[in-house]
Protein backbone atom coordinates (compact mmCIF):
# COMPACT_ATOMS: atom_id res chain seq x y z
CA UNK A 1 0.00 0.00 0.00
CA UNK A 2 1.46 3.40 -0.80
CA UNK A 3 1.40 6.08 1.12
CA UNK A 4 -0.99 8.23 -0.87
CA UNK A 5 -3.59 5.47 -0.60
CA UNK A 6 -2.60 5.48 3.38
CA UNK A 7 -3.26 9.21 3.39
CA UNK A 8 -7.00 8.57 1.31
CA UNK A 9 -8.34 6.11 3.72
CA UNK A 10 -6.71 7.24 7.34
CA UNK A 11 -6.88 10.96 7.21
CA UNK A 12 -10.71 11.49 6.46
CA UNK A 13 -11.33 9.26 9.65
CA UNK A 14 -8.94 10.97 11.58
CA UNK A 15 -9.89 14.42 10.51
CA UNK A 16 -13.69 14.08 11.82
CA UNK A 17 -11.88 12.46 14.90
CA UNK A 18 -10.21 15.90 15.58
CA UNK A 19 -13.31 17.50 14.42
CA UNK A 20 -15.93 15.54 16.83
CA UNK A 21 -13.39 14.98 19.79
CA UNK A 22 -14.60 18.33 21.23
CA UNK A 23 -18.22 17.70 21.40
CA UNK A 24 -17.83 14.03 22.52
CA UNK A 25 -15.69 15.15 25.29
CA UNK A 26 -18.49 17.97 26.08
CA UNK A 27 -20.72 15.15 26.51
CA UNK A 28 -22.33 14.92 30.25
CA UNK A 29 -19.75 11.93 31.41
CA UNK A 30 -20.85 10.84 35.42
CA UNK A 31 -17.90 10.93 37.21
CA UNK A 32 -17.21 9.09 40.10
CA UNK A 33 -15.16 10.01 43.25
CA UNK A 34 -14.10 9.05 46.39
CA UNK A 35 -12.39 10.57 49.47
CA UNK A 36 -10.83 9.49 52.99
CA UNK A 37 -10.45 11.79 56.08
CA UNK A 38 -8.84 10.25 58.88
CA UNK A 39 -10.27 11.91 62.22
CA UNK A 40 -9.89 11.78 65.95
CA UNK A 41 -12.48 13.41 67.70
CA UNK A 42 -15.97 14.15 66.99
CA UNK A 43 -15.96 15.37 62.94
CA UNK A 44 -17.70 18.59 61.82
CA UNK A 45 -18.70 18.04 58.12
CA UNK A 46 -19.90 21.12 55.89
CA UNK A 47 -21.32 20.39 52.62
CA UNK A 48 -22.18 23.32 50.29
CA UNK A 49 -23.84 21.88 46.95
CA UNK A 50 -24.52 24.50 44.98
CA UNK A 51 -25.59 22.00 42.78
CA UNK A 52 -28.50 19.83 42.66
CA UNK A 53 -28.81 16.37 43.76
CA UNK A 54 -28.99 14.13 47.39
CA UNK A 55 -26.77 13.96 50.24
CA UNK A 56 -26.82 10.74 52.56
CA UNK A 57 -25.45 10.47 55.61
CA UNK A 58 -25.01 7.31 57.91
CA UNK A 59 -22.94 6.36 60.67
CA UNK A 60 -19.94 3.66 61.01
CA UNK A 61 -18.06 3.58 64.39
CA UNK A 62 -14.65 3.96 62.37
CA UNK A 63 -12.72 6.83 63.16
CA UNK A 64 -12.67 8.22 59.39
CA UNK A 65 -15.04 10.10 57.16
CA UNK A 66 -15.48 8.57 53.68
CA UNK A 67 -17.01 11.01 51.36
CA UNK A 68 -18.36 9.29 47.74
CA UNK A 69 -20.49 10.33 45.21
CA UNK A 70 -21.13 11.32 41.63
CA UNK A 71 -20.90 14.82 39.57
CA UNK A 72 -22.83 14.76 36.23
CA UNK A 73 -20.83 16.60 34.45
CA UNK A 74 -17.35 18.23 34.28
CA UNK A 75 -19.28 21.36 34.04
CA UNK A 76 -18.66 21.46 38.54
CA UNK A 77 -16.25 20.82 40.57
CA UNK A 78 -15.90 19.17 43.50
CA UNK A 79 -13.47 20.33 46.01
CA UNK A 80 -12.89 19.35 49.57
CA UNK A 81 -10.37 20.32 52.56
CA UNK A 82 -9.92 18.98 55.88
CA UNK A 83 -8.06 20.80 58.45
CA UNK A 84 -7.88 18.70 61.84
CA UNK A 85 -11.50 16.91 62.28
CA UNK A 86 -13.33 19.74 60.29
CA UNK A 87 -13.72 18.91 56.85
CA UNK A 88 -15.16 21.14 54.28
CA UNK A 89 -17.23 19.74 50.89
CA UNK A 90 -17.98 22.25 47.99
CA UNK A 91 -19.51 21.61 44.64
CA UNK A 92 -18.74 24.89 42.59
CA UNK A 93 -19.62 25.58 39.23
CA UNK A 94 -17.12 25.94 36.51
CA UNK A 95 -18.74 26.57 33.14
CA UNK A 96 -21.27 28.93 33.50
CA UNK A 97 -23.58 27.56 30.52
CA UNK A 98 -24.06 24.46 32.34
CA UNK A 99 -27.47 23.18 32.04
CA UNK A 100 -29.66 22.00 34.79
CA UNK A 101 -29.09 18.64 34.62
CA UNK A 102 -25.02 19.10 34.12
CA UNK A 103 -25.52 20.81 37.55
CA UNK A 104 -26.31 17.76 39.52
CA UNK A 105 -23.89 16.06 42.14
CA UNK A 106 -24.41 13.55 44.88
CA UNK A 107 -22.48 13.12 47.69
CA UNK A 108 -22.71 9.89 50.03
CA UNK A 109 -21.28 10.39 53.36
CA UNK A 110 -20.24 7.63 55.71
CA UNK A 111 -18.93 9.20 59.40
CA UNK A 112 -18.43 8.31 62.94
CA UNK A 113 -21.81 8.42 65.22
CA UNK A 114 -20.50 11.80 66.90
CA UNK A 115 -20.51 14.09 63.84
CA UNK A 116 -21.55 17.56 63.31
CA UNK A 117 -23.25 18.09 60.20
CA UNK A 118 -24.02 21.48 57.94
CA UNK A 119 -25.32 20.40 55.53
CA UNK A 120 -27.19 22.71 52.18
CA UNK A 121 -27.80 21.55 48.47
CA UNK A 122 -30.54 23.00 45.93
CA UNK A 123 -32.75 19.98 45.40
CA UNK A 124 -32.42 16.42 45.93
CA UNK A 125 -33.44 14.18 49.49
CA UNK A 126 -31.25 14.87 52.24
CA UNK A 127 -31.34 11.69 54.16
CA UNK A 128 -29.31 11.65 57.22
CA UNK A 129 -29.45 8.26 59.55
CA UNK A 130 -27.80 7.18 62.98
CA UNK A 131 -26.00 10.20 63.82
CA UNK A 132 -25.62 11.97 66.78
CA UNK A 133 -24.47 15.61 66.81
CA UNK A 134 -25.75 19.05 65.63
CA UNK A 135 -26.71 19.38 62.54
CA UNK A 136 -27.61 22.82 60.17
CA UNK A 137 -30.04 21.46 57.06
CA UNK A 138 -30.58 23.31 54.25
CA UNK A 139 -32.31 22.48 51.32
CA UNK A 140 -34.45 24.97 48.92
CA UNK A 141 -36.53 22.64 47.09
CA UNK A 142 -35.74 19.00 47.89
CA UNK A 143 -37.18 17.19 51.00
CA UNK A 144 -35.14 16.31 54.29
CA UNK A 145 -34.97 12.83 56.10
CA UNK A 146 -33.97 12.16 59.67
CA UNK A 147 -33.91 8.52 60.59
CA UNK A 148 -32.49 8.02 64.89
CA UNK A 149 -30.52 10.61 64.95
CA UNK A 150 -30.16 13.38 68.03
CA UNK A 151 -28.67 16.69 68.89
CA UNK A 152 -29.82 20.30 67.86
CA UNK A 153 -31.02 20.21 64.65
CA UNK A 154 -31.94 22.72 62.42
CA UNK A 155 -34.16 22.70 59.14
CA UNK A 156 -34.55 24.67 57.06
CA UNK A 157 -36.11 24.77 53.29
CA UNK A 158 -38.07 26.66 51.04
CA UNK A 159 -40.46 24.04 49.46
CA UNK A 160 -39.17 20.89 51.06
CA UNK A 161 -40.95 18.51 53.61
CA UNK A 162 -39.32 16.85 56.94
CA UNK A 163 -39.76 14.15 57.93
CA UNK A 164 -37.82 12.97 61.46
CA UNK A 165 -38.33 9.45 62.41
CA UNK A 166 -37.35 8.69 66.39
CA UNK A 167 -35.43 12.13 66.90
CA UNK A 168 -33.86 13.21 69.56
CA UNK A 169 -33.21 16.80 71.28
CA UNK A 170 -34.12 19.95 69.75
CA UNK A 171 -35.64 20.47 66.80
CA UNK A 172 -36.18 23.85 64.57
CA UNK A 173 -37.79 23.56 60.90
CA UNK A 174 -38.54 26.47 59.26
CA UNK A 175 -40.49 26.28 55.70
CA UNK A 176 -42.24 28.26 53.03
CA UNK A 177 -44.67 25.06 51.81
CA UNK A 178 -42.80 22.58 53.00
CA UNK A 179 -44.26 19.70 56.07
CA UNK A 180 -42.85 19.04 58.99
CA UNK A 181 -44.01 15.12 60.11
CA UNK A 182 -42.36 13.93 63.45
CA UNK A 183 -42.98 10.67 63.97
CA UNK A 184 -42.30 8.87 67.26
CA UNK A 185 -40.27 11.33 68.46
CA UNK A 186 -37.59 11.90 72.03
CA UNK A 187 -37.53 15.37 71.24
CA UNK A 188 -37.27 17.87 74.37
CA UNK A 189 -37.84 21.15 72.43
CA UNK A 190 -39.28 21.43 69.17
CA UNK A 191 -40.34 24.69 66.97
CA UNK A 192 -41.96 24.21 63.52
CA UNK A 193 -43.07 27.06 61.30
CA UNK A 194 -44.21 26.66 57.86
CA UNK A 195 -46.92 28.86 55.95
CA UNK A 196 -49.00 26.68 53.25
CA UNK A 197 -47.27 23.26 54.68
CA UNK A 198 -49.00 20.50 57.08
CA UNK A 199 -47.45 19.69 60.70
CA UNK A 200 -47.95 15.93 62.02
CA UNK A 201 -46.91 14.55 65.17
CA UNK A 202 -47.09 11.45 66.28
CA UNK A 203 -45.63 10.28 69.27
CA UNK A 204 -45.55 11.19 73.20
CA UNK A 205 -44.48 14.53 74.48
CA UNK A 206 -41.04 14.45 76.84
CA UNK A 207 -42.21 15.60 80.33
CA UNK A 208 -40.59 19.18 80.95
CA UNK A 209 -40.62 19.94 76.74
CA UNK A 210 -41.75 22.82 75.20
CA UNK A 211 -43.21 22.42 71.79
CA UNK A 212 -44.56 25.02 69.03
CA UNK A 213 -45.80 24.53 66.21
CA UNK A 214 -47.70 26.50 63.39
CA UNK A 215 -48.90 26.41 60.00
CA UNK A 216 -50.09 29.30 57.87
CA UNK A 217 -52.68 27.69 55.64
CA UNK A 218 -52.26 24.20 56.63
CA UNK A 219 -53.07 21.38 59.09
CA UNK A 220 -51.58 21.08 62.24
CA UNK A 221 -51.72 17.50 63.54
CA UNK A 222 -51.16 16.35 67.12
CA UNK A 223 -51.64 12.22 68.14
CA UNK A 224 -51.48 12.11 71.82
CA UNK A 225 -51.35 8.92 74.50
CA UNK A 226 -53.53 9.26 77.53
CA UNK A 227 -50.04 8.63 79.06
CA UNK A 228 -48.66 11.95 78.12
CA UNK A 229 -48.65 14.71 80.40
CA UNK A 230 -48.97 18.10 78.94
CA UNK A 231 -50.65 21.70 78.79
CA UNK A 232 -52.37 22.36 75.33
CA UNK A 233 -53.07 25.89 73.62
CA UNK A 234 -54.46 25.68 70.51
CA UNK A 235 -55.63 29.28 68.27
CA UNK A 236 -56.37 29.99 65.12
CA UNK A 237 -57.27 33.47 63.60
CA UNK A 238 -59.79 32.22 60.67
CA UNK A 239 -59.36 28.53 60.36
CA UNK A 240 -60.94 25.74 62.44
CA UNK A 241 -59.69 23.73 65.81
CA UNK A 242 -60.82 20.12 65.70
CA UNK A 243 -60.66 18.89 68.97
CA UNK A 244 -61.17 15.25 68.70
CA UNK A 245 -60.18 14.36 72.50
CA UNK A 246 -62.22 16.39 74.17
CA UNK A 247 -63.18 13.77 76.73
CA UNK A 248 -59.48 13.13 77.67
CA UNK A 249 -58.31 16.73 77.76
CA UNK A 250 -59.54 18.79 81.21
CA UNK A 251 -59.12 22.45 82.11
CA UNK A 252 -55.66 23.64 82.99
CA UNK A 253 -55.16 23.28 86.59
CA UNK A 254 -51.56 25.29 86.74
CA UNK A 255 -52.93 28.64 87.91
CA UNK A 256 -52.27 30.36 84.57
CA UNK A 257 -55.43 31.64 83.57
CA UNK A 258 -55.91 31.96 79.89
CA UNK A 259 -57.32 34.36 78.66
CA UNK A 260 -58.97 33.34 74.90
CA UNK A 261 -58.44 36.46 72.56
CA UNK A 262 -61.49 37.54 71.13
CA UNK A 263 -59.64 37.81 67.58
CA UNK A 264 -59.02 33.91 67.43
CA UNK A 265 -60.63 30.55 67.97
CA UNK A 266 -58.81 29.01 71.34
CA UNK A 267 -58.66 26.02 72.96
CA UNK A 268 -56.87 25.34 76.32
CA UNK A 269 -56.46 22.05 77.85
CA UNK A 270 -54.41 20.09 79.93
CA UNK A 271 -53.47 16.10 79.81
CA UNK A 272 -52.24 14.06 82.91
CA UNK A 273 -50.10 16.48 84.99
CA UNK A 274 -49.58 19.18 82.28
CA UNK A 275 -45.77 18.73 82.70
CA UNK A 276 -44.82 19.67 78.82
CA UNK A 277 -46.04 22.74 76.86
CA UNK A 278 -47.66 22.51 73.80
CA UNK A 279 -48.58 25.51 71.62
CA UNK A 280 -50.08 24.96 68.35
CA UNK A 281 -51.65 27.73 65.89
CA UNK A 282 -52.77 28.18 62.27
CA UNK A 283 -53.83 31.31 60.59
CA UNK A 284 -56.07 30.09 58.91
CA UNK A 285 -55.58 26.23 58.48
CA UNK A 286 -57.12 23.46 60.84
CA UNK A 287 -56.11 22.28 64.29
CA UNK A 288 -56.48 18.40 64.93
CA UNK A 289 -56.22 17.07 67.89
CA UNK A 290 -56.43 13.27 68.30
CA UNK A 291 -55.60 10.55 70.65
CA UNK A 292 -53.65 7.34 69.13
CA UNK A 293 -55.10 4.42 69.44
CA UNK B 1 -5.72 54.06 82.32
CA UNK B 2 -9.02 54.93 80.82
CA UNK B 3 -9.48 58.66 80.56
CA UNK B 4 -13.13 58.85 79.34
CA UNK B 5 -12.30 62.69 77.40
CA UNK B 6 -9.57 61.26 76.06
CA UNK B 7 -11.37 58.54 74.49
CA UNK B 8 -14.48 59.80 73.53
CA UNK B 9 -11.96 62.73 71.91
CA UNK B 10 -10.78 59.46 70.14
CA UNK B 11 -14.57 58.39 69.06
CA UNK B 12 -15.08 61.50 66.84
CA UNK B 13 -11.70 61.68 65.10
CA UNK B 14 -12.69 58.51 64.05
CA UNK B 15 -15.99 59.27 62.94
CA UNK B 16 -15.36 62.29 61.32
CA UNK B 17 -11.93 61.43 59.67
CA UNK B 18 -12.17 57.50 59.56
CA UNK B 19 -9.42 55.05 60.53
CA UNK B 20 -6.28 56.61 59.12
CA UNK B 21 -4.47 58.90 59.37
CA UNK B 22 -5.57 59.99 63.14
CA UNK B 23 -4.91 63.40 64.15
CA UNK B 24 -1.12 63.55 66.25
CA UNK B 25 -3.12 64.24 69.27
CA UNK B 26 -5.74 60.85 69.01
CA UNK B 27 -2.44 58.73 68.28
CA UNK B 28 -0.78 59.94 71.90
CA UNK B 29 -3.50 58.97 73.13
CA UNK B 30 -3.91 55.76 71.38
CA UNK B 31 -0.04 54.62 72.34
CA UNK B 32 -1.04 54.83 75.92
CA UNK B 33 -4.70 53.55 76.10
CA UNK B 34 -5.19 49.91 75.42
CA UNK B 35 -9.53 50.58 75.58
CA UNK B 36 -8.99 52.59 72.49
CA UNK B 37 -6.66 50.14 71.24
CA UNK B 38 -9.37 47.44 71.06
CA UNK B 39 -11.44 49.70 69.37
CA UNK B 40 -9.52 50.56 66.95
CA UNK B 41 -8.32 46.83 65.75
CA UNK B 42 -12.15 46.20 65.89
CA UNK B 43 -12.88 49.11 63.69
CA UNK B 44 -9.91 47.61 61.21
CA UNK B 45 -11.27 44.30 61.21
CA UNK B 46 -14.99 45.20 60.42
CA UNK B 47 -13.17 47.69 57.57
CA UNK B 48 -11.21 44.70 56.50
CA UNK B 49 -14.09 42.26 56.07
CA UNK B 50 -16.67 44.74 54.81
CA UNK B 51 -13.99 45.08 52.08
CA UNK B 52 -13.70 41.67 51.04
CA UNK B 53 -17.73 41.31 50.67
CA UNK B 54 -18.34 41.04 47.06
CA UNK B 55 -19.77 44.04 45.17
CA UNK B 56 -23.30 43.12 44.58
CA UNK B 57 -26.42 45.11 43.29
CA UNK B 58 -26.54 48.29 45.84
CA UNK B 59 -29.65 47.93 47.16
CA UNK B 60 -32.54 50.13 46.51
CA UNK B 61 -32.40 53.78 48.23
CA UNK B 62 -35.73 53.50 49.70
CA UNK B 63 -34.49 50.49 51.66
CA UNK B 64 -32.32 53.20 53.29
CA UNK B 65 -34.90 55.48 53.18
CA UNK B 66 -37.61 53.48 55.15
CA UNK B 67 -34.84 52.21 57.48
CA UNK B 68 -34.17 55.29 58.42
CA UNK B 69 -37.66 56.77 58.98
CA UNK B 70 -38.25 53.71 61.02
CA UNK B 71 -35.13 54.24 63.27
CA UNK B 72 -36.57 57.78 63.89
CA UNK B 73 -39.66 57.36 64.68
CA UNK B 74 -38.83 54.82 66.67
CA UNK B 75 -36.49 57.45 68.71
CA UNK B 76 -33.77 54.65 67.98
CA UNK B 77 -31.55 57.65 66.39
CA UNK B 78 -32.46 61.56 65.51
CA UNK B 79 -33.18 63.30 62.45
CA UNK B 80 -29.98 64.82 61.21
CA UNK B 81 -29.99 68.15 61.80
CA UNK B 82 -27.30 70.59 60.18
CA UNK B 83 -24.07 69.31 60.46
CA UNK B 84 -21.54 71.17 61.25
CA UNK B 85 -18.82 69.49 58.69
CA UNK B 86 -21.87 67.89 56.86
CA UNK B 87 -18.91 66.85 53.82
CA UNK B 88 -16.40 65.59 56.01
CA UNK B 89 -18.87 63.21 58.04
CA UNK B 90 -20.45 62.04 54.75
CA UNK B 91 -17.50 60.73 53.73
CA UNK B 92 -17.21 58.68 56.49
CA UNK B 93 -20.31 57.25 56.55
CA UNK B 94 -20.42 57.98 53.27
CA UNK B 95 -17.79 54.77 53.04
CA UNK B 96 -18.86 53.03 55.34
CA UNK B 97 -21.99 52.37 53.46
CA UNK B 98 -20.52 52.15 50.53
CA UNK B 99 -18.27 49.11 51.92
CA UNK B 100 -21.66 47.36 52.99
CA UNK B 101 -23.67 47.73 50.02
CA UNK B 102 -25.21 44.48 48.61
CA UNK B 103 -27.39 41.75 48.65
CA UNK B 104 -26.59 40.93 52.62
CA UNK B 105 -27.34 44.75 53.81
CA UNK B 106 -30.34 44.58 51.52
CA UNK B 107 -31.67 41.68 53.12
CA UNK B 108 -30.40 42.51 56.65
CA UNK B 109 -31.79 45.85 56.07
CA UNK B 110 -35.62 43.92 55.71
CA UNK B 111 -34.74 41.41 58.51
CA UNK B 112 -34.06 44.89 60.71
CA UNK B 113 -37.82 46.43 59.70
CA UNK B 114 -38.95 43.23 60.94
CA UNK B 115 -36.86 43.10 64.10
CA UNK B 116 -38.27 47.06 64.51
CA UNK B 117 -42.11 45.85 63.33
CA UNK B 118 -41.68 42.64 66.12
CA UNK B 119 -40.83 45.50 68.71
CA UNK B 120 -43.56 47.54 68.05
CA UNK B 121 -45.68 44.67 68.35
CA UNK B 122 -44.02 43.87 71.98
CA UNK B 123 -45.28 47.01 72.70
CA UNK B 124 -48.17 47.23 71.71
CA UNK B 125 -49.29 43.87 73.39
CA UNK B 126 -48.14 45.33 76.39
CA UNK B 127 -50.32 48.36 75.97
CA UNK B 128 -53.79 48.26 77.09
CA UNK B 129 -56.15 46.96 73.81
CA UNK B 130 -58.38 49.98 73.76
CA UNK B 131 -56.06 52.88 74.75
CA UNK B 132 -56.20 56.41 72.48
CA UNK B 133 -53.26 57.55 71.19
CA UNK B 134 -53.16 61.32 72.95
CA UNK B 135 -54.69 63.67 70.23
CA UNK B 136 -56.74 60.95 68.53
CA UNK B 137 -60.21 60.16 69.51
CA UNK B 138 -62.27 57.31 68.98
CA UNK B 139 -61.78 53.52 69.94
CA UNK B 140 -58.51 52.06 70.28
CA UNK B 141 -58.98 49.94 66.91
CA UNK B 142 -59.30 53.52 64.78
CA UNK B 143 -56.16 54.52 66.84
CA UNK B 144 -53.87 52.08 65.92
CA UNK B 145 -55.15 52.10 62.46
CA UNK B 146 -54.15 55.72 61.95
CA UNK B 147 -50.41 54.32 63.35
CA UNK B 148 -47.72 53.42 61.30
CA UNK B 149 -47.39 50.49 60.76
CA UNK B 150 -44.06 48.97 60.78
CA UNK B 151 -45.33 45.36 58.71
CA UNK B 152 -46.88 47.14 56.07
CA UNK B 153 -43.72 49.57 55.51
CA UNK B 154 -41.93 46.26 55.71
CA UNK B 155 -44.23 44.87 52.96
CA UNK B 156 -43.86 47.54 51.10
CA UNK B 157 -39.85 47.49 51.09
CA UNK B 158 -39.85 43.63 50.33
CA UNK B 159 -42.56 44.17 47.15
CA UNK B 160 -39.93 46.96 46.15
CA UNK B 161 -36.96 44.68 46.42
CA UNK B 162 -39.53 42.08 44.74
CA UNK B 163 -39.72 44.45 41.49
CA UNK B 164 -36.05 45.14 41.79
CA UNK B 165 -34.66 41.88 41.28
CA UNK B 166 -37.24 41.29 38.33
CA UNK B 167 -35.79 44.10 36.76
CA UNK B 168 -32.15 42.58 37.35
CA UNK B 169 -33.35 39.69 36.33
CA UNK B 170 -31.90 37.02 38.43
CA UNK B 171 -32.61 33.32 38.13
CA UNK B 172 -35.77 32.51 39.73
CA UNK B 173 -37.20 35.49 38.70
CA UNK B 174 -37.06 34.58 35.29
CA UNK B 175 -39.42 32.39 33.50
CA UNK B 176 -38.92 28.43 33.20
CA UNK B 177 -35.38 27.95 33.97
CA UNK B 178 -34.84 25.00 36.22
CA UNK B 179 -37.14 23.33 38.18
CA UNK B 180 -36.08 24.92 41.17
CA UNK B 181 -36.27 28.17 39.99
CA UNK B 182 -39.83 26.89 39.07
CA UNK B 183 -40.13 26.14 43.41
CA UNK B 184 -38.89 29.07 44.34
CA UNK B 185 -41.66 30.97 42.30
CA UNK B 186 -44.16 29.35 43.63
CA UNK B 187 -42.93 29.91 46.54
CA UNK B 188 -43.40 33.64 46.31
CA UNK B 189 -46.53 33.19 44.69
CA UNK B 190 -47.57 31.40 48.01
CA UNK B 191 -45.97 34.33 50.16
CA UNK B 192 -47.45 36.90 48.31
CA UNK B 193 -51.10 35.52 48.87
CA UNK B 194 -50.50 34.85 52.44
CA UNK B 195 -49.22 37.86 53.11
CA UNK B 196 -51.88 39.64 50.90
CA UNK B 197 -54.45 37.72 52.92
CA UNK B 198 -52.89 38.85 56.47
CA UNK B 199 -52.47 42.06 55.47
CA UNK B 200 -56.80 42.44 54.80
CA UNK B 201 -57.37 40.31 57.52
CA UNK B 202 -55.36 43.22 59.77
CA UNK B 203 -56.93 46.06 58.17
CA UNK B 204 -60.14 44.81 59.76
CA UNK B 205 -58.88 43.06 62.89
CA UNK B 206 -56.00 45.20 63.51
CA UNK B 207 -55.82 43.85 67.59
CA UNK B 208 -55.51 39.99 65.81
CA UNK B 209 -51.73 39.28 67.43
CA UNK B 210 -52.06 35.84 66.42
CA UNK B 211 -52.29 36.94 62.66
CA UNK B 212 -49.80 39.81 63.07
CA UNK B 213 -47.22 37.07 64.28
CA UNK B 214 -48.09 35.17 61.17
CA UNK B 215 -47.32 37.90 58.72
CA UNK B 216 -44.03 39.27 60.23
CA UNK B 217 -43.07 35.29 59.59
CA UNK B 218 -44.31 35.40 56.20
CA UNK B 219 -42.57 38.89 55.82
CA UNK B 220 -39.08 37.30 56.79
CA UNK B 221 -39.32 34.19 54.54
CA UNK B 222 -39.58 36.53 51.95
CA UNK B 223 -36.98 38.77 52.79
CA UNK B 224 -35.11 34.97 52.71
CA UNK B 225 -36.32 34.09 49.60
CA UNK B 226 -35.03 37.19 47.62
CA UNK B 227 -32.24 36.68 48.93
CA UNK B 228 -31.76 33.41 47.74
CA UNK B 229 -32.96 33.86 44.42
CA UNK B 230 -30.35 36.61 43.93
CA UNK B 231 -28.08 34.11 45.47
CA UNK B 232 -29.19 31.53 42.82
CA UNK B 233 -29.02 34.61 39.85
CA UNK B 234 -25.51 35.01 40.59
CA UNK B 235 -24.26 31.58 40.86
CA UNK B 236 -26.18 30.85 37.51
CA UNK B 237 -25.94 33.55 35.91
Amino acid sequence: MNLRLVGRSVLPVLGAGIFLWPAAHAQAVPQHFEKHFAVKGKPVVVIQNIANGRIEVKSWRNPEVVLTGTQASDKISIESEQAGDRIGVSSNLVDASAQPTEMEADFQLTVPEETELQLKTQTGLILVEQVMGDMTLESVAGDVHLKEVSGYIIVTTKSGSLVCTQCAGKLNFNSISGGAQLLQPALSNVNLFTTSGNILFDGDFVRTGLYTMKSGKGLVEVRFSTSDSFDLNAQTSTGTVDNQAADFLKPDSHGLKHMASKYTKSFFGTIGQGLAKVELSSYSGTIRILKRD
Amino acid sequence: MRDSIQCQGLAEAIEQEGLSPLPESAREHLARCADCQDLLADFNSISKAARELPAEVEPPARVWISLRAQLVSEGLIKKEGPAPEPARRARWWGGLAGLLQGRALATAAVGLLIFVAGAMQLERTSAPPNRELPGVSGSGGKAQAEEPDALTDSGTALSNQEHELRAVQPAGTLPTSSPVDDDLQKDLQTLNAFIADCQRHLKSNPHDQLAREYLAGALQQKAELLAEMMDRGRSVN
